[in-house]
């Protein structure tokens, strides 16, 4: 109260100088880490965002993890061991994976976790199927296709027998037989297919585990899920709540936990768009970590009590511009009237090769990386980023030369859009500031070159950003890719398969780029395997089916008083979010 | 008295009813396909667009399409809104109780002060009091709430550390879910005392202080410089003048009588203001992260949230005619010639 009162009489011109100097430890059994995006959805076959994945790895446990900060050296979780050649739990032909599990664990609700319980996760994992979500990360090595449905949506008639032949218990070991040798899986179950409980999702009316109604739970809505925003996992935390009003998550450590408890009782996630409320937040204790995007770096040099660590290697590729082939234009506010008529543009805008070529010349590569991002990365050359083998360092890159751009704008659509001219909306994700100057960049740069080139762009929120690029409604969207495991098959699939992430969205099909990934994906010549990825990024350089723009480092602010943090490049939303299990406070 | 009031609310049905279609016609600019999406939640219902615009008539003619959309709505179907992730009732069930509270902890205050200091500036033309009060009219005027309200973070919060943004700490935040704690009002200010937690109750007082002062400074400027021009334009009329001449106290001058008659357009000032409180504040909720229902209403017309925009712009009507309903009450109870008028 005496607060109240002071605050009615206090003049502002004498204030103390107190107190964002560093103090004790601020909630010491909390860990608060304020970020800009709201998660999509709790459960694990769904979401395929790093908001919610943050949140999952967080209360569900894999079968083993990346030990540390290594993308390579796995530790187990659920399992007992991790399988390899030598201690016998790989066949020799590289397709059987035994996988020994562990005895005792129990999920948050109290019930024992048993054998049947992880194979029901796998199967659940790979068929609930939905677009474009992460199924395919297990489909392809388990069953040996990515999705469970064929181009007419229809599901594929022997997906259930597949599956079953795929996963089974034998005893207290869960058996994987592959489809062919595939190197990546031991990286995937690091991050996905998390346990959770076949009998909570049956008292909750998820799937029952049959072939009889997996098929009504295939490809359905975020919303019907009892995980949309629940969960019963095994992992360090529970979920209390998620709060779709305030954009919180609040977890509380399970004590029952088959490892010893987490130290930091209740981690809170919260969704603070404004910076400026973030980083108040970090100073005065209340946030422990915050998202701050490259631009924002010099606002966080030197405040009293905030830790900056900076050049962490990253496995991402982010921003990349993105373009849609075939615009979605039903109900659609983003590209103006949907005809080449001055005030609009039609559907298949971005399928003119010259159109994509003209915004490839019309971006500012160098000024971006070294305005933006202080100069922290290089240009990308390709999809896949510097740190990954099949990277070519020497592929050809676009640079900015506007005579080029306009050329290429000249030829597009027959001469129509030099004549016409085009207005649409760019759409980046609210909060986001590289990804913002990235479209501002575009706008400049394209409406400068002709005044009939209209350019708007519009923040949107992540959850609707993502919808409304799964409904092809973006003519042109930025957003970035974050590896889900550390290989270039996961830069490489998802970017340029025509069955990837983003490619089914912006209806964007090459049979040749199609069979290289594919041809990749099972060499295990690495000298081979880098020759197709070369080749591949050649391609890529042709057809431009997106801008890949940058290859960068992160940094992370978080409050000295935080320890324990280690930077593992494949975790979702690294280097902001983490594995808060080794986290304290000191 | 309770004649007019009858009378004024018997005529609500039908102001509200000219809102909405007003609001229905200004979707009718949006193509057909463009106002099926409102009931389109997932991107593979698309195929079914065609039977969607068939359901809800999206193709027939303004009025039956009227008549079919005022049945849903009254029978609570406003929609789905994506940037809440829920019903638009349930959103408006859920972010309209803390701008209420904002709301009522911040008009009284304006309210007080702007009367008062405004009727002081009158009486005291061009003394200190009436330059200070226009100074801090003009400022209030000039500064963007977005600087203020960040200025006042830094200072209180930054600095200080006493006024958090957000709605509470986690603390309350846990107290305020738990099974023990009844939500009486969904008020939660009240609720804490009325649980009597009274340490929670600070919390959330103490959350609401700087967006309450951020509205208090910008909002009060209007209402001072109203109050003040119409009390001066009061002190200077005939029957002030009969009044002194008779040798009534200028106490009794300036309360019985010039500030009754200098009230009316105050009373037309208030109810607006108030309205534009309910109605939320955006700039302020953003800055202080205050899950109002302004905030919700931004963001759901920055994404096009079709439902959330007009669910959100219903209540703002509704709370608009309810708010000059009261208003016209307020003018009778002030003014006598418009009972007798009536």
């Amino acid at each position: 109260m005496i607060r109240l009162l002071l605050c009615a009489c206090l003049p502002l011109a004498g204030l103390p100088a107190a107190a964002w100097a560093a103090g004790p430890v601020k909630n010491p059994d909390t860990y608060t880490y304020v970020t800009i995006s709201d998660a999509d959805s709790m459960d694990p076959a769904w979401a395929y965002d790093s908001a919610s994945d943050l949140i999952i790895l967080n209360v569900y446990d894999t079968l083993w993890t990346f030990d540390k900060g290594s993308t390579e050296k796995l530790v187990p979780l659920i399992a007992t061991k991790i399988p390899s050649k030598e201690n016998g739990l790989i066949s020799p032909d590289g397709k059987t994976y035994t996988i020994p599990l562990r005895r005792g664990v129990k999920f948050h609700d109290g019930a024992l976790m048993t054998p049947e319980d992880v194979r029901y996760s796998i199967l659940r994992f790979m068929l609930l199927d939905r677009a474009a979500g992460p199924s395919s990360l297990l489909l392809e090595p388990l069953l040996g296709y990515p999705t469970t449905r064929d181009e007419a949506d229809k599901i594929l008639p022997h997906v259930w027998e597949d599956a079953q032949r795929a996963v089974t218990v034998r005893g207290d070991n869960l058996v994987l037989r592959l489809k062919r040798p595939y190197a990546p899986i031991l990286s995937i179950l690091a991050t996905w297919a998390p346990v959770l409980s076949k009998q909570w999702a049956v008292a909750h009316k998820d799937w029952d585990g049959t072939e009889a109604t997996w098929a009504k739970f295939n490809n359905s809505a975020k919303e019907q899920s009892p995980f949309f925003e629940r969960e019963d996992g095994t992992g360090p935390f529970k979920l209390d709540r998620w709060d779709r009003r305030t954009q919180e998550f609040l977890l509380e450590r399970f004590d029952g936990y088959w490892r010893a408890p987490a130290k930091i009782k209740y981690v809170v996630v919260k969704g603070v768009n404004e910076f400026g409320t973030r980083k108040l937040m970090l100073m005065a204790g209340d946030a422990d970590a915050i998202y701050a995007d490259r631009p924002l770096w010099s606002q966080l040099q030197g405040l009293p009590g905030v830790k900056i660590i900076d050049d962490l290697p990253t496995m991402e590729n982010d921003p990349v511009v993105f373009f849609t082939f075939k615009v979605n234009t039903v109900g659609n506010s983003y590209t103006g009237s949907g005809k080449l008529d001055g005030d609009g543009i039609p559907p298949d805008f971005f399928a003119d090769k010259d159109v994509r070529k003209g915004f490839a010349y019309a971006f500012d590569y160098k000024d971006f990386i070294g305005d933006v991002l202080h100069g922290k990365g290089t240009q990308a050359t390709g999809s896949i980023p510097a740190s990954m083998p099949g990277h070519n360092p020497n592929q050809r890159t676009y640079h900015l030369d506007l005579a080029k751009a306009a050329a290429h704008f000249k030829k597009a659509f027959g001469g129509q859009v030099w004549e016409k001219g085009f207005h649409f909306t760019i759409a980046y994700n609210s909060g986001n500031m590289p990804r913002e100057t990235v479209c501002q960049i575009i706008k400049r740069n394209i409406e400068g070159l002709n005044p009939k080139f209209k350019i708007d762009v519009r923040s949107v929120e992540w959850p609707t950003f993502l919808d409304a690029q799964k409904d092809s409604k973006l003519p042109i969207f930025v957003l970035g890719w974050n590896a889900d495991y550390p290989d270039p098959h996961n830069f490489a699939f998802p970017l340029l398969h025509s069955k990837g992430d983003y490619p089914p969205y912006q209806h964007f099909k090459d049979p040749e780029m199609d069979r290289i990934i594919e041809q990749a994906n099972v060499e295990t010549n690495p000298a081979k395997r880098k020759q197709l990825y070369y080749k591949l990024q050649a391609l890529e350089y042709e057809e431009v089916p997106h801008l890949n723009l940058v290859d960068e480092v992160r940094y992370r602010t978080q409050r000295d008083w935080v320890k324990g943090w280690v930077n593992n490049p494949v975790f979702p939303d690294a280097p902001y979010g983490s594995y808060f299990y080794t986290l304290y406070k000191q | 008295m309770l004649k007019f009031i009858l009378k004024r609310l018997a005529f609500l049905p039908f102001v509200l009813f000219g809102v909405t279609a007003l609001l229905f016609s200004c979707l009718q600019f949006l193509s057909p396909e463009m106002r099926a999406a409102l009931y389109v939640k997932d991107p593979r219902q698309l195929s079914q667009l065609d039977a969607v615009i068939e359901k809800y008539g999206l193709r027939k003619p303004l009025p039956v399409q009227y008549g079919i959309w005022l049945k849903q709505v009254a029978h609570g179907d406003l929609g789905y809104s994506e940037t809440a992730k829920m019903p638009v009732a349930d959103a408006i069930r859920s972010f309209f109780p803390a701008t209420f509270e904002l709301t009522l902890v911040t008009f009284f205050p304006i309210m007080i002060v702007g009367v008062f200091f405004g009727v002081l500036s009158a009486v005291y033309r061009d003394k200190f009091i009436d330059h200070l009060t226009r100074f801090v009219a003009i400022t209030g005027y000039s500064l963007p709430s977005f600087v203020l309200g960040l200025g006042l973070l830094m200072v209180f919060y930054g600095r200080l550390h006493w006024f958090p943004p957000g709605r509470y700490t986690l603390d309350t935040d846990m107290l305020v879910h738990s099974d023990a704690f009844r939500h009486w009002t969904g008020l939660l200010t009240l609720d804490c005392l009325l649980n009597r937690q009274w340490a929670a109750a600070l919390d959330v007082a103490e959350h609401m202080v700087l967006p309450a002062a951020t509205l208090l400074y910008i909002s009060v400027a209007l209402l001072l410089r109203i109050t003040r021009s119409s009390m001066l334009e009061e002190l200077t009329k005939d029957y002030v003048r009969t009044a002194r001449a008779k040798g009534l106290p200028e106490r009794v001058i300036i309360r019985k009588h010039a500030l009754a008659n200098a009230l009316i357009p105050v009373v037309t000032l208030s109810s607006l203001l108030f309205i534009g409180l309910l109605g939320g504040v955006v700039i302020t909720e953003t800055v202080f992260d205050f899950p109002g229902i302004g905030r919700w209403g931004v963001q759901a017309a920055q994404q096009l949230d079709i439902p959330g925009v007009l669910g959100s712009t219903m209540l703002a009507a509704f709370l608009f005619v309810t708010a000059n309903l009261i208003s016209d009450i307020l003018y009778a109870v002030v003014d006598p010639r418009i009972r007798v008028g009536n």
